[in-house]
C-alpha cells in the first residue's frame, strides 16, 4: 500500500508516450537509452522514474543540466519528490555547498562540474563509481561549438572509469537519434506526439520598423483571448525596450534574460506563472528548461550572432522555443508566430521540424587538444596508441570527423603541452606543468600557450613590463574569458577616453602586432579593450552595480567577470612560474608572477593596487581594508605610521590586533613592501578616435566604407541605378526622403545604396565623414577596429 | 539439496564462491581501480594480513572481508620460522627491518577488521624436506589450535588451515581440526601443485573426508579452468588474484592467447572484471558488457 498519494500521483504516466517507454522497461532494462520527445511531453517526468529506481536500490544517480537555474529548480522539487534521500546541487552557483558529493545520493550537476570531477577522478573515486546513471539532459548539446567537446570528453571519461554507468539522454531536438544511441551503444526512443499540438504561423513584414507593431498586434489578440505569450528576441536590450513598449501600449509585460539578478528572475518568473504578467520578452535563456508553458510564442527575430554575423536560427534553437507553446488542459493547440520579413523565403522550413544533425566537437583540432591533455593529465592515457583507441571510441570518430589525433599531439610536444619521456624502453607522454595548468584551471590549450607566449616576452625583456590593464586585456583575450562584454558604437568614445587614461604597454603597439599578439581584430578586439576596462573599473570602485551603471553593462555581468577572471589570473600566475627566468629579479622590481598575483587578488577583492597593500597583513580582508581607507589609512604605510587607536575606533579592532597589525605593516614595509610597490609608471595607451559628428549618428562607418565601392550609374525621374555590389539596387528619393529596394534598408537601416546616392549627390557632411575615415593618426584607432579597416 | 553458506557479520556468504584477492597501498594500482566495484560481482573479498594493514575507513571493503595470516611470507628469502612456546612464529626480512608474525599479532588484528579469518599457516613448499615439512605442519596445527582457544570475537568464522605435502598427510592434518570448533577449513600449499590437478583434487576429497560438512576454502587456486572440478570435489569456497593478473597483462580469461596491445588503466580495469564476472558467474550489466567488450582490440601474442 503506498501510503504517500502524492508519490502515487507522481508515479503515474500522464501520456501514451510515457506509458509505452515505461510498458517496454526502456529506463531500467540496462542499456544506454536517448530519448527524443517534444518540449512539454513529460521527459523530465520519466528521468524522475529512471532515478528512483537506482536510489532504491541505495546507488547513486546524477541528473546533468546545463542552467544554473532549472538545477536549482529540480533542487527543491527532488528534495520533496525523493523525501529520504540526499539531493545534491553542484553547480558553482552554491559556493558553501553543504552537502559532499559523497553524502549525495541525487547529484544535480552542470556538465562543467562533472568535467572537474572526471578529470581529477582520484579525488572522486569514493563515490564516482557507485553512479549507477546519468541523465544527460539537453543532450543536443554535444553539438554545441563550445561546450561540446567537453560534454563528449566528460562522457568518455565516465562510462571507462565507471563501466557499469547508464546514461540517459533526453532532448526534443535531434537529427541523428539512432546515430547518437549507436553511438553509446544504446537504444533509442523518438516520439514527435505532443500532448498539445502546435500551430504555426508566419507574420510578415516589409520593412523592420513594422515588426513591433506586429507583435503588439498578436500579443494582444493571445491576451484578449485569455493567454499569455512568450516573446524571443536577440538581444537583452532589446528584451527591455520592447517590454516597456508593450507595457506603454497597456498589457502587462516583462523582461527575462541572463543579465537580470537572480531574485530578480525568480520574481519574474513567479510573477508570469500566476497570470500578474501576460506578455514576457526573453531572450534564449529561457530556450531551455525552464518550466514556463504558454498559449503563445512569438519568434520575434530569427536570426541569431554565431560569433562572426548574424546568421538564421537553427532549427533545433526555433523548436527549443516553439515548444513552449500550450499549455496541458488549457489549449487545445499551442500557436507559434514567426515575424519574418516579406522576402525570406525560407522560413517555412521551421514548422516542418526536420531537426540539425549533432555534429561532435572534437572534430576541431582546439576541442581534441584539450581532451588529449586532459587524458594524459587525468593518468587515463599515457601513449598515441592509447590516446588513438580512446578517440576511436568518440562521436567524432563514428561521425568521421575526428581530427587527426598524431597531428594535435605533435602540435601540442611542439608547444611543450606535452612531454615525450621513456619508461622500460617505450615511449611515454606526460604533460608538462603548462599542460597540468590548462587541465586543472580547465583552460583550453590555446589560452595556456597564449598566455605563456605574453609571460615569456615579459620576462625575457627585463624593462618590458606590462600593466594591470595589459594584463587584464590578456586575460580577456582567451576563448575562456566569459563574459566578453561587447561595445556598441554609441559607447567607443567613452571606451577610448577610458583607455586613453590607463597606463598600458600593449596600446602602445600598432594595430597589426596587437591583433597578432592578442589573436583577435575588429569588434572582438573592441570588446576585449571593453572588458578588461571593466575588470580595471570594478578594481578601483568594487562594487558591481556602480561598475555596471559606468560601463552600460548588467550588474551580474560584472560579477560573472570578476569570477571568470579570477580564474584566469591564477592560472597565468601559475604559468608565470613555470616560465620563470632562472637569474633572480631586483629585489625592488616586481615581477610578472608578483604582478598577476596581486592583480589576482585586486580581483578578487574589488580591490586597487593601494589598497590591497593593506591586505597583505594577515588578518586584514576586503572588507576591512575599505575600512581603513574610510579611515584614510590607505595603504600599508599608511597603516605602519598609523597610531593604534586610530584602529580601535573602527568597530572590532582590539588594542591587541591593532598594534600586531601596525608591527606587521611596518615589518612589511621595511621589507620593500611600500605602497608603492604596484603603482603603475607607465605610459597611458595611446588610442585614438576618429571624430564622429553626432547629427551624423544614424550613418554606420561600415556601410559608409561599403558605399565608397558602389557606383551610381545615373538617375531618371529621382531613381538612380546603383552597381558594384552583390546586385544592382535602385534608391528613391521621394518628398525629401531616400528609400531603397535592398534588404538592409527594409530592415531599417541606412544602407550603403543610399549613403552611395548621398556622397553622389555632394551631400558636404557625408564627404567629411568619408575623409574622417581614411585618417590614420597615431596609435590604436578603434573606430578603424569597429569597420573593419 | 539446500544453499551451503557461511554467516559472516556483514551477511550470508553463499556457497560455491569464487573470493576476488585485493590489496591495499600503493604498490598495485589497479586494485584500487577494481575494488570499489568488487561488491557488484563478488561474494566476498580476500585481503592478506600485510595488505589489509594499509585499509582505512575510507577504502574499506562494502561486502564481507576475509584476511589470512600472510603465513605466505614463509616464502620470502630471508624470514626465518622459529618456535616460540610451542607455536610457530615467522620472522620476516622486510625493508631493512625484522617484522614478527605472531599467531597473537594476526588474531588481534584479525579481530579488528577481518569478517572471516584464517589461523598462521606456514607453506611447505614441494620441495621441502619431510623433516622441516613435518616441523611446519605440526606449528601450523598449534597456531590454529592457539586461535581457537583465545578467540574472543564470537562472531569472527575462525578457518584453520590445512598445510600437507601429499594426500595422507593433508587428511591426518584435517583430522586434528574436525570437531575442534573451528567454521572452517583451508587448504593452504596447492598453488605450487596447481599443475598436478590430481593431487589438488586428492588433497582435497580426504580433507573433505575428514571434515564432514564443515565450509572448506582453498587457498590461492582460482583460475577458471579448475573452479568446476574443485566444486565438485567438495570444495565450497576459493580466492584468487589471477582475474586481475590476466588483466594486468592485458587479457581476458578464455582468449589467453591474445592480449590488448598497450592497455590504458581503465582497459585493464575492464579486463578484470570481465574476468571476474566470468569466475563469479555473475551477469554484467547490459551497457557495461557491449561497452567493456568493445574496448578490447585484442591482438595475438607472439
Amino acid at each position: 500500500m503506498i501510503s504517500n498519494p502524492a508519490k502515487a500521483s507522481a508515479n503515474k504516466a500522464r501520456s501514451s508516450d510515457q506509458q509505452t517507454i515505461l510498458d517496454s522497461g526502456l529506463l531500467t532494462i540496462g542499456f544506454n537509452c536517448v530519448l527524443q520527445m517534444p518540449t512539454g511531453s513529460g521527459k523530465t517526468w520519466l528521468a524522475e522514474q529512471a532515478i528512483e529506481n537506482v536510489l532504491l536500490r541505495n546507488q547513486r544517480a546524477i541528473y546533468l543540466t546545463p542552467l544554473r537555474a532549472l538545477a536549482s529548480e529540480l533542487g527543491e522539487r527532488w528534495h520533496q519528490r525523493f523525501a529520504g534521500r540526499t539531493v545534491g546541487i553542484f553547480t558553482g552557483d552554491y559556493k558553501a555547498q553543504a552537502m559532499s558529493y559523497q553524502r549525495s545520493q541525487l547529484l544535480i550537476m552542470t556538465p562543467e562540474k562533472l568535467d572537474a570531477c572526471t578529470r581529477s577522478w582520484r579525488s572522486h573515486w569514493h563515490w564516482l563509481p557507485d553512479v549507477d546513471l546519468i541523465v544527460v539532459d539537453e543532450l543536443h548539446l554535444l553539438g554545441d561549438p563550445h561546450r561540446g567537446a567537453r560534454l563528449e570528453g566528460t562522457l568518455m571519461r565516465l562510462i571507462r572509469l565507471n563501466p557499469f554507468v547508464r546514461i540517459l539522454g533526453l532532448s526534443a531536438t535531434l537529427g541523428n537519434r539512432q546515430e547518437l544511441a549507436d553511438w553509446l551503444n544504446g537504444v533509442e526512443y523518438g516520439s514527435s506526439r505532443r500532448p498539445i499540438p502546435l500551430s504555426w504561423q508566419v507574420v510578415r513584414y516589409k520593412r523592420a520598423q513594422e515588426k513591433p507593431e506586429l507583435l503588439l498586434r498578436e500579443a494582444q489578440r493571445a491576451v484578449e483571448a485569455g493567454g499569455q505569450t512568450l516573446v524571443f528576441v536577440q538581444s537583452r536590450r532589446r528584451a527591455e525596450e520592447l517590454a516597456n513598449a508593450l507595457k506603454d501600449s497597456g498589457l502587462r509585460a516583462a523582461h527575462h534574460h541572463a543579465g537580470l539578478d537572480h531574485t530578480v528572475r525568480k520574481q519574474v518568473e513567479s510573477a508570469f506563472r500566476s497570470g500578474e504578467v501576460s506578455v514576457l520578452v526573453a531572450t534564449a535563456t529561457l530556450e531551455m528548461g525552464l518550466n514556463l508553458p504558454v498559449r503563445q510564442v512569438i519568434l520575434y527575430d530569427l536570426q541569431t550572432f554565431d560569433g562572426v554575423d548574424f546568421v538564421p536560427l537553427p532549427v533545433n534553437s526555433v523548436w527549443q522555443r516553439a515548444g513552449r507553446a500550450g499549455r496541458p488542459g488549457l489549449d487545445s493547440s499551442g500557436e507559434v508566430v514567426l515575424i519574418a520579413p516579406k522576402w525570406d523565403g525560407q522560413v517555412e522550413h521551421y514548422a516542418k521540424g526536420q531537426f540539425e544533425a549533432i555534429r561532435s566537437g572534437l572534430s576541431q583540432v582546439n576541442g581534441l587538444a584539450e581532451q588529449i591533455i586532459t587524458e594524459v593529465a587525468s593518468g587515463l592515457c599515457r601513449t598515441q596508441t592509447q590516446l588513438e583507441h580512446v578517440f576511436a571510441q568518440s562521436l567524432a570518430a563514428k561521425q568521421h570527423r575526428l581530427a587527426s589525433v598524431s597531428e594535435t599531439i605533435g602540435a601540442m610536444l611542439q608547444a611543450e603541452m606535452l612531454q615525450e619521456t621513456e619508461f622500460e624502453g617505450q615511449p611515454r607522454l606526460r604533460a608538462t606543468r603548462l599542460g597540468y595548468v590548462a587541465v586543472r584551471h580547465m583552460l583550453s590549450p590555446q589560452t595556456v600557450l597564449l598566455f605563456k607566449q605574453i609571460l615569456e616576452t615579459a620576462f625575457l625583456e627585463t624593462y618590458c613590463e606590462l600593466s594591470f590593464l595589459d594584463l587584464l586585456m590578456v586575460a580577456a583575450s582567451s576563448a575562456d574569458c566569459q563574459p566578453l562584454i561587447p561595445v556598441d558604437f554609441e559607447a567607443l568614445e567613452d571606451l577610448n577616453q577610458g583607455l586613453a587614461q590607463e597606463p598600458s604597454t600593449l596600446l602602445g603597439l600598432s594595430c597589426g602586432e596587437l591583433v597578432d599578439l592578442l589573436q583577435a581584430d575588429g569588434k572582438r578586439l573592441l570588446a576585449i579593450f571593453h572588458t578588461a576596462l571593466i575588470a580595471r573599473t570594478w578594481t578601483r570602485v568594487g562594487a558591481t552595480f556602480q561598475v555596471a551603471d559606468e560601463h552600460g553593462c548588467y550588474a551580474f555581468e560584472v560579477e560573472r567577470l570578476r569570477e571568470s577572471m579570477e580564474r584566469l589570473l591564477m592560472a597565468m600566475v601559475e604559468i608565470a612560474t613555470a616560465v620563470a627566468h632562472p637569474d633572480s629579479p631586483e629585489p625592488d622590481w616586481v615581477t610578472p608572477r608578483e604582478k598577476v598575483k596581486i592583480l589576482a587578488h585586486m580581483v578578487s577583492k574589488g580591490l586597487d593596487e593601494q589598497t590591497v597593500t593593506l591586505t597583505l597583513v594577515p588578518g586584514i580582508g576586503a572588507k576591512m581594508a575599505r575600512q581603513l581607507q574610510q579611515a584614510n589609512i590607505a595603504d600599508i604605510e599608511d597603516l605602519a605610521l598609523a597610531a593604534p587607536n586610530q584602529l580601535t575606533d573602527l568597530p572590532g579592532i582590539a588594542q591587541k590586533r591593532a598594534g600586531q597589525w601596525v608591527e606587521a605593516a611596518e615589518e612589511m614595509v621595511d621589507c620593500h613592501s611600500s605602497a608603492y610597490r604596484y603603482r603603475e609608471s607607465l605610459p597611458v595607451g595611446k588610442v585614438t578616435g576618429t571624430r564622429w559628428s553626432p547629427d551624423m549618428a544614424d550613418v554606420d562607418p561600415y556601410r559608409l566604407r561599403r558605399a565608397l565601392s558602389l557606383k551610381v550609374q545615373g538617375q531618371d525621374g529621382g531613381v538612380y541605378r546603383i552597381t558594384g555590389g552583390l546586385d544592382p539596387h535602385r534608391v528613391k528619393l521621394g518628398t525629401g526622403q531616400f528609400s531603397c529596394d535592398c534588404p538592409d534598408f527594409s530592415k531599417g537601416h541606412l544602407c550603403k545604396h543610399i549613403l552611395a546616392v548621398r556622397l553622389f549627390r555632394g551631400e558636404r557632411n557625408l564627404e567629411e565623414l568619408v575623409a574622417a575615415l581614411s585618417e590614420s593618426g597615431s596609435g590604436l584607432d578603434l573606430f578603424q577596429l569597429w569597420i573593419g579597416a | 539439496m539446500a544453499q551451503r553458506s557461511l554467516k559472516t557479520r556483514r551477511g550470508e556468504l553463499s556457497f560455491p564462491a569464487y573470493v576476488p584477492v585485493t590489496t591495499f597501498g600503493k604498490k598495485y594500482p589497479l586494485d584500487d581501480l577494481i575494488r570499489p566495484y568488487l561488491h557488484r560481482l563478488a561474494p566476498a573479498a580476500m585481503v592478506s594480513y600485510y595488505y589489509a594493514q594499509e585499509m582505512s575507513p575510507e577504502t574499506s571493503l562494502r561486502l564481507p572481508t576475509l584476511v589470512d595470516s600472510g603465513g605466505f611470507a614463509a616464502l620470502f628469502e630471508g624470514s626465518r620460522l622459529r618456535q616460540q612456546k610451542g607455536l610457530g612464529v615467522l620472522e620476516i626480512n622486510r625493508d631493512d627491518r625484522t617484522e614478527q608474525l605472531h599467531p597473537k599479532t594476526v588474531l588481534e588484528f584479525q579481530e579488528e577488521i577481518a569478517d572471516v579469518a584464517f589461523t598462521l599457516d606456514f607453506p611447505i613448499p614441494p620441495e621441502l624436506d619431510t623433516k622441516e615439512a613435518k616441523r611446519r605442519q605440526r606449528l601450523t596445527i598449534a597456531n590454529a589450535h592457539w586461535a581457537l582457544d583465545n578467540r574472543r570475537r564470537r562472531d569472527l568464522p575462525l578457518y584453520a588451515c590445512v598445510q600437507a605435502w601429499d594426500v595422507e598427510s593433508a587428511r591426518s592434518c584435517a583430522k586434528q581440526y574436525a570437531n575442534g570448533g573451528f567454521e572452517g577449513i583451508a587448504i593452504g600449499g596447492l598453488v605450487p601443485r596447481a599443475r598436478n590437478l590430481e593431487l589438488v583434487l586428492g588433497i582435497v576429497r580426504a580433507v573433505r573426508e575428514e571434515i564432514g560438512d564443515l565450509p572448506l576454502h582453498v587457498l590461492g587456486l582460482g583460475h577458471p579452468n579448475s573452479l568446476t572440478q574443485l566444486f565438485e570435489a567438495g570444495v565450497d569456497s576459493v580466492d584468487s588474484s589471477s582475474y586481475v593478473r590476466y588483466a594486468a597483462s592485458g587479457k581476458l580469461w578464455g582468449q589467453s592467447h591474445q592480449r590488448i596491445e598497450e592497455p590504458t588503466p581503465t582497459d585493464r580495469l575492464h579486463l578484470a572484471l570481465c574476468n571476474l564476472a566470468t569466475a563469479t558467474g555473475k551477469t554484467l550489466p547490459l551497457s557495461s558488457s557491449q561497452m567493456l567488450f568493445s574496448t578490447l582490440r585484442m591482438s595475438g601474442t607472439s
